[in-house]
């Protein structure tokens, strides 16, 4: 076995395993559902509530424009 | 320039004209209150996963929190913001008379933030106090942040008022102030639920 692929074994090793061991992320490894829970309610609640206000926004946007677009009627000019 | 050339720019048919989508003021304080709102779901999502890694909420030694009397409160705000949009929806037709309505909005919701601020001496005086645990430090900060935006919203309406009172009020600019205080008004019942409950 060559040095080279000795190297790239090591290293493909280390990436599978290194991981597994770190476990960073207290939300996905904690044993406790009420926890595990809530780290995901607002993970999703921050992830939706401004793609909504983004959306609610652009449809009133969209909303007024058409409005705006309709043609203002004439007044008849006073003697 | 031929003869046939400007019979043919005469009868042009002139663009209809246009109204602007939205005043200046009603975009920008909208900009302001989404970014408030993302600020305060943070602070929800915060307490939210604070509670529930807690082993007891709320903690054993620290007061509970006026539950009943702050409904009423909320009440009070609410109806403050049915009293803003009765007055938001008279003001096309009757500025003049729009001008009740909205003193009513403004003294309801000052109301809110007095009597707030009357329950906080008391939840000092019974020992609950931003350091006294994270209980009472995520209280002080939501509620304090929400008491500090209503008391700028409260602003805006008193101004608002005024104005009107002088003829000088635009419809934008009452949207622009009602707009904040629809934002308070509306963003309580989720902290009230979140925290109070």
């Amino acid at each position: 076995m060559t040095r080279t692929v000795r190297l790239v074994a090591l290293t493909a090793t280390l990436l599978v395993v290194l991981p597994e061991l770190a476990h960073a992320c207290p939300v996905c490894f904690d044993p406790r559902d009420e926890n595990r829970l809530a780290f995901l309610g607002t993970t999703v609640f921050l992830s939706l509530l401004p793609l909504a206000i983004v959306a609610g926004t652009l449809l009133f946007i969209r909303h007024r424009s058409r409005q705006a677009s309709e043609p203002v009627p004439q007044t008849e000019p006073t003697a | 320039m031929t003869p046939a050339a400007t019979i043919s720019i005469d009868h042009r048919p002139e663009p209809a004209p246009r109204q602007q989508v939205l005043p200046n003021g009603v975009m920008g304080m909208l900009l302001f209150v989404f970014t408030e709102a993302m600020v305060f779901a943070g602070m929800i999502a915060a307490h939210t996963i604070a509670r529930a890694g807690a082993t007891e909420w709320p903690p054993f030694d620290q007061p509970r929190l006026p539950v009943a009397i702050t409904m009423v409160n909320t009440a009070a705000l609410l109806l403050s913001g049915l009293v803003l949009l009765w007055a938001h929806r008279l003001w096309p037709r009757s500025p003049a008379d729009a001008r009740r309505p909205l003193l009513w909005a403004t003294l309801l919701g000052s109301f809110f933030v007095a009597a707030q601020g009357r329950e906080w001496v008391a939840l000092i005086g019974e020992g609950l106090t931003i350091t006294s645990s994270t209980y009472g430090g995520f209280f002080y900060l939501i509620v304090g942040t929400h008491a500090l935006h209503a008391v700028a919203a409260i602003l805006g309406l008193v101004w608002a008022w005024r104005r009107a009172g002088t003829g000088r009020l635009t419809a934008g600019q009452f949207s622009t102030a009602a707009i904040f205080w629809y934002f308070v008004v509306l963003v309580w019942p989720a902290l009230y639920l979140r925290v109070y409950l």
